[in-house]
């Protein structure tokens, strides 16, 4: 058990390195946006490069090193010069810049010369508070919605919720985000049609949340209850809840001690998955009702054309993704000793 | 033992089948394939069937709509912005191409609504629905144009600490012969807060730019003040370029000043003569400023509410416009004239703004086609171009007669009727008429355009816009998912097929490439290739063939084992046969079911990937058309609800769609009803 614990630990690290590795390639393989500003600031941002080992820097011009990135004033007649370092020479010093330092470069539009992970840190919160706040409303709700529809199948009821979540499920997140939107802040004017701001005082804020964990937990809801009622449904038909039921159990202890317990087994790990996620925003949801999390720092950092916040952005997406399939897939085992992960035969 | 021994000879034999042929015998049941088989089943499920149905109806649309309607998507009409979606008659009181507008101030003098948008005023003064008056709240600075009555609150600018304030009328010419009198009536403070009433005084100041008359006075005393109070000329641009200093700097003399009423909190009208005071002073004439004075209390805000200031005279005096120009009554009106630069009458050193000033506001519905196709305002037409209108049999008209024998004979005639003619006044031949018409020809329609979702910002036809970029989103989807569906059969197959190492090494690319998130992918090939349509199908063809792949690798796993591959292979069956002949065949209905499945994902990943400005380019699409109309989802709602309607249509009825197909190739379900 442990050694495949690990073996899937490792094998994490290894996927994530290689595809962190490829998009740092490929993100600093794009054209080198030169930044525009005033000479104190490039100045600056050019010698943190320097420092991290991206740019070198002359006293005069060269010609073996591709386009003069910048070249600061002349001061009593001695100036300097920057250029890109080559991209793979680049990449082991990011490496080791990561490894020794923790060190993930800087911006260089959006907010110059602030550290990535300043940036990031300033606004993960955001994002994890309103997932938090999200995960703690979908996945009771989704549960027993999803319960409620598989202990009454084939009814009114059932039908009802099923179709209610295919519809729900299918509506893409700006449609649904655009209706409630209308409805609850431009026609009914109950809720703020933007995130308030930090300084507006508590009640105002709580309103501003309403309408991202809504739209944010819908999804999840759906998703729940599908998953939830499938599972039911399959553990109800199945040969030992009979064998309960003959044995003299009541409905209830038939459902509440066998059939729930086996069907959280596959429900449950994905809950756990889905607590990682809270780590991430939701891009859309971020940018469309101006929540300052890190899904909308991508929009941003794409729009100021800052490519090392994309790229620590990217990276930050890549690991909660990687991390979130290795934790649902490992605590399968843990929670059903049946499953034997990466038994041979 | 032997006495219970049977015996059997051959003759106890008969034989069955003696001299019988066996054949083939015909099965009772009627043969059937697999998909006719799924085909069946899949019409059982009824939803499936109203998905598929409202699918295909979909597509059917996104093919025919672009072709069918006319109006030009590609160029921007910004006359045509913002139509109202049409489909019934207008008055209809639905869907009708109309607009409602509520609470909107209304504009007194023309008798319109204030709207900033353009409009004909005949066309919305028909439409007005009700007018309310309503009380404005206190203004600063800025008083609402269409707003009337209200008292002045004229206080000292909390930006500026501790100075007194000032308010200044333009100078005026008095004499003591005249009988000039003031009176200024002071607001009640009903709806304001007492303790902020300011201790204030009301004075003349002398003007420095002495008249003729003032000659026998000793008035000019100190010679820097002429140069001051020119400076100090109260016709002040804006309130921000003053320089309260300089006011404040004034050293009055008693001589230059006649004081009304002294610093006090009194706030009872007063009734002042000032032809009275001057004739007391020993002066016969007097160029004054009017001077309303704040004493400021730290940073405190303090203001007074001035009601009313009337200044008559006698009938003698002759600057009785310049006096009517200073007095006030309506205090909105004051705020809003001494807004003005070129026009002010009164300048302030403080703050001045409109307490309790009235305002209609009315509700009206806005026909938006007849505003902007309707009816041109009278124009001018020279002979020469009626007579090609009459040559071409457009209509026929007959000058002798007059602007009555006008009969329109074809829509193509720019005009709906004649209101006046002029002849030349020698030869009496016709000169030119004039008439009115409707705008859409002028924009070159030949009828009243219709626009069934209306239209968007820049003018395009929102209906034709939608299903244009759906066709291009299916387009995509439908490209992306056969290369997909093709690429990801064949990786599949050879990972499931083969297994061992080769299946290994080709399970690790794909777990890698998985682990990419789609956004991540997305957003690196769009930065490199740039964000058009060949971009978005490499990119989503990355990062959408594993999913086939995988579910192909399964089902080969699944069947590769069977007997009946056994039995071909002993048969000496190639691996090419066993794949494609063999093993595919039985696991298409999944996979068919993936790649159906994979067209509306495609379609929401174009879209996301627009709101994070992304979004395909060159193409119509129906991401950056919702993401260029969210901003207006206030105002002109129904821009971003039909397009959101209609792409939640097509992922619902995909999604029954797939769902019905999933169920009716699910071989485990085959043979059960």
């Amino acid at each position: 058990m442990w050694k495949y614990v690990l073996k899937r630990i490792g094998l994490a690290f290894l996927t994530t390195f290689i595809i962190l590795s490829l998009t740092f390639i490929l993100v600093k393989l794009l054209p080198f946006e030169k930044k525009a500003g005033d000479d104190k600031v490039q100045t600056a941002y050019y010698d943190k490069q320097y420092s991290l080992g991206y740019v070198i820097r002359t006293t005069h011009e060269v010609d073996d090193h591709g386009d003069l990135l910048y070249r600061t004033p002349e001061d009593k007649g001695r100036y300097f010069c920057y250029y890109q370092v080559p991209v793979m020479e680049q990449y082991g010093k990011w490496l080791s810049n990561v490894v020794t330092k923790w060190d993930w470069g800087y911006s260089k539009t959006y907010q110059p010369n602030v550290a990535a992970s300043t940036i990031i840190m300033s606004r993960i919160g955001y994002s994890i508070r309103l997932n938090i706040i999200s995960v703690i409303f979908s996945v009771p709700i989704g549960i027993l919605l999803g319960i409620w529809a598989a202990l009454k199948k084939n009814t009114m009821t059932d039908h009802t919720i099923s179709t209610m979540v295919m519809v729900f499920i299918s509506i893409p997140s700006f449609v649904l985000i655009s209706f409630v939107l209308r409805i609850f802040c431009y026609s009914l004017d109950w809720l703020p049609s933007t995130w308030p701001a930090d300084t507006a005082p508590f009640w105002a804020r709580a309103k501003g949340y309403i309408i991202p964990v809504f739209c944010l937990s819908f999804g999840s809801i759906c998703g729940y209850c599908r998953f939830t009622r499938a599972e039911l449904c399959e553990v109800m038909e199945s040969d030992y809840l009979l064998l309960a039921r003959t044995k003299g159990l009541t409905r209830r202890q038939a459902i509440v001690r066998h059939a729930l317990k086996n069907a959280m087994v596959p429900i449950f790990p994905s809950i756990l998955a889905e607590f990682i996620g809270i780590l991430g925003g939701s891009m859309i949801l971020e940018s469309l009702y101006g929540i300052p999390g890190i899904g909308k720092l991508f929009v941003l950092s794409l729009n100021y054309k800052d490519y090392d916040i994309l790229f620590v952005d990217m990276a930050i997406f890549t690991t909660i993704s990687l991390l979130a399939g290795v934790v649902l897939d490992l605590s399968y085992g843990f929670i059903d000793p049946r499953i034997r992960m990466g038994a041979k035969k | 033992m032997a006495d219970r021994q049977i015996e059997f000879r051959s003759d106890d034999f008969q034989l069955v089948q003696n001299d019988k042929i066996i054949t083939d015998v015909k099965l009772d049941t009627k043969p059937t394939t697999f998909f006719k088989d799924a085909f069946r089943r899949f019409c059982k499920n009824k939803s499936s069937v109203v998905g598929a149905i409202i699918l295909a109806i979909l597509v059917f649309m996104a093919i025919v709509v672009p072709f069918l309607i006319p109006h030009d998507i590609e160029n921007v009409h910004s006359d045509e912005a913002f139509l109202a979606p049409k489909v019934f008659e207008s008055g209809t009181g639905f869907w009708d191409g109309t607009r409602a507008y509520k609470q909107v101030p209304y504009n007194r003098q023309e008798e319109v609504p204030a709207l900033s948008d353009k409009y004909t005023p005949a066309a919305i003064r028909k439409s007005l629905i009700s007018l309310t008056v309503d009380e404005e709240p206190t203004l600063q600075d800025a008083a609402n144009s269409y707003a009337f009555g209200g008292t002045v609150m004229f206080q000292t600018d909390a930006k500026v600490e501790g100075k007194d304030a000032y308010l200044i009328s333009k100078t005026v010419d008095f004499n003591s012969k005249d009988g000039y009198a003031i009176e200024i009536l002071f607001g009640n403070e009903d709806g304001v807060q007492e303790s902020h009433l300011a201790e204030y005084r009301v004075f003349l100041r002398g003007a420095t730019d002495a008249s003729p008359l003032a000659a026998d006075e000793p008035e000019p005393e100190e010679p820097e003040e002429p140069a001051e109070g020119e400076e100090a000329n109260p016709l002040f641009d804006e309130e921000e370029e003053q320089q309260p200093d300089q006011i404040e700097t004034i050293e009055l003399s008693s001589d230059q000043i006649v004081m009304i009423r002294d610093f006090s909190t009194d706030y009872s009208p007063i009734s002042f003569d000032i032809s009275k005071a001057l004739a007391d002073a020993g002066l016969t004439s007097m160029k004054a400023q009017i001077v309303f004075e704040i004493r400021a209390v730290n940073d405190e805000l303090r203001y007074i509410l001035i009601d009313k200031v009337t200044l008559t005279a006698g009938s003698k005096a002759k600057n009785k416009d310049m006096l009517a120009a200073v007095s006030f009554e309506d205090g909105n009106e004051m705020v809003l004239v001494s807004n003005k630069a070129d026009s002010a009458y009164w300048a302030c050193s403080g703050r001045k703004g409109v307490h309790n000033a009235s305002i209609y506001y009315c509700d009206f519905v806005l026909d938006t086609y007849m505003l902007i196709y309707g009816d041109t305002d009278l124009q001018s037409y020279a002979a020469s171009v009626l007579n090609k209108w009459i040559e071409n049999g457009w209509c026929s008209y007959d000058y002798t007669v007059g602007p009555e024998s006008f009969v329109k004979l074809k829509d193509d005639c720019p005009i709906e009727h004649v209101e006046s003619q002029t002849l030349n006044s020698r030869t009496k031949k016709l000169l030119e008429i004039t008439g009115s018409g409707f705008k859409y020809k002028k924009l070159g329609y030949s009828s009243m355009p219709l626009h069934i979702l209306g239209t968007d910002a820049t003018g395009k036809d929102l209906f034709k816009r939608a299903f244009a970029s759906l066709r291009t989103s299916l387009i995509l989807g439908i490209c992306t998912s056969a290369f997909c569906f093709a690429f990801g059969l064949i990786w599949g197959s050879i990972s499931g097929y083969f297994g061992g190492n080769v299946d290994l090494f080709m399970e690790r690319f794909c777990e890698i490439l998985s682990g990419v998130p789609w956004i991540v992918i997305m957003t690196l090939c769009i930065l490199h290739l740039g964000n058009n349509f060949f971009t978005f199908f490499l990119a989503l063809c990355m990062t959408g063939w594993m999913g086939t792949a995988a579910r192909t690798r399964t089902q080969f796993y699944r069947f590769k084992g069977r007997e009946y591959v056994l039995a071909s292979r002993t048969l000496g069956s190639s691996d090419m046969r066993l794949i494609f002949k063999h093993i595919l065949p039985n696991s298409m209905g999944t996979i068919i079911t993936s790649s159906v499945l994979m067209i509306p994902r495609v379609i929401f990943s174009e879209a996301t990937l627009a709101y994070l400005n992304l979004g395909l380019q060159g193409q119509q699409s129906f991401g950056v058309m919702m993401s260029t109309n969210q901003p207006r989802l206030d105002k002109y709602p129904y821009l971003v609800i039909f397009p959101a309607i209609i792409i939640a249509l097509m992922m619902i009825s995909f999604n029954l769609f797939g769902n019905g197909l999933r169920d009716a190739f699910n071989p485990s379900l085959k043979g059960s009803e």
